[in-house]
């Protein structure tokens, strides 16, 4: 139920997303943190950047949010690697190079960096 | 830092640092390499591993349960909540992230209660962030619809 309840918005979504780019309408709802501070964070831009994505523009998707489109093809492959059953020693490889811990930092140091170049 | 390998006598096992090698609880009769050399030598001979070692059976880490302490790496939620951070709650995103790399650095150091504690964590804060997304979504989206069905009339 949970589920479906979720597939049925998950669709809605999509729909609205693909017809409508955010940048021209007014109903979507904005980012808290850029309308207190006036300032981006990493995730503003994402729903402009779905929209272009959807619509298979992916300059216009990188220009509005540059992480959003690198982090797609990044979470997807760890999703994938996290529900392989019994991983072989290669797979397991993968999965310590790319998700480990020196991943991890490296992921929160981009964030940060992403965060602070995109305002100055 | 050493890197260490072992053989469990059919193919070889490794690199692994020094703590996670001590936490495999190898035999002391199991065939230990260092990165630095090709030389294979009985775990006993290393004495830095002194302390580590385990009953009679070869450690095989890569069938889980087989051991009785080795305890797999619990999930660690990391690209959901790169999901989360990118898409709606950067707080709790950051949070999970956050959490992900304690699940990996206590696992490591063996303190697998540790690892399961900020795995629980690292999901908490994410599914957080992803119900807020969701539940906010459908607010706004109810909201909305009122909005404009007024509109209409």
């Amino acid at each position: 139920m949970k589920w479906a309840g979720l597939l049925v918005l998950g669709f809605l979504l999509v729909l609205i997303y693909w017809l409508v780019d955010p940048a021209t309408s007014s109903y979507f709802p904005a980012c808290p943190f850029h309308s207190l501070t006036g300032l981006q964070c990493p995730g503003c831009g994402s729903q402009r950047a779905v929209h272009h994505l959807l619509n298979v523009d992916f300059r216009a998707a990188v220009e509005q949010n540059m992480l959003l489109v690198f982090s797609i093809p990044y979470v997807i492959f760890g999703m994938v690697l996290d529900r392989i059953p019994n991983p072989s020693e290669r797979l397991h490889h993968w999965k310590r190079t790319f998700y480990g811990r020196k991943a991890i930092f490296l992921v929160l140091i981009l964030i940060c960096l992403f965060w602070i170049f995109r305002n100055l | 830092m050493k890197q260490y390998y072992y053989s469990d006598g059919l193919s070889t096992h490794g690199p692994f640092s020094l703590e996670e090698l001590r936490a495999k609880k190898l035999s002391r009769n199991s065939m230990v390499r260092i990165d630095s050399s090709e030389k294979w030598l009985p775990a006993e001979q290393f004495p830095e591993l002194e302390g580590s070692f385990g009953e009679e059976t070869f450690a095989r880490p890569d069938s889980f349960g087989s051991q009785t302490d080795y305890e797999p790496m619990p999930k660690t939620w990391f690209v959901e909540s790169i999901l989360v951070t990118v898409f709606c709650c950067l707080p709790f995103g950051i949070a999970g992230i956050v959490n992900a790399a304690r699940v990996e650095t206590s696992h490591r150091l063996g303190d697998y209660a540790g690892a399961r504690r900020s795995s629980e964590e690292a999901g908490k804060w994410t599914k957080i962030g992803f119900w807020i997304a969701v539940g906010g979504l459908v607010i706004y989206l109810s909201f909305l619809a009122v909005a404009v069905a007024f509109d209409q009339f």
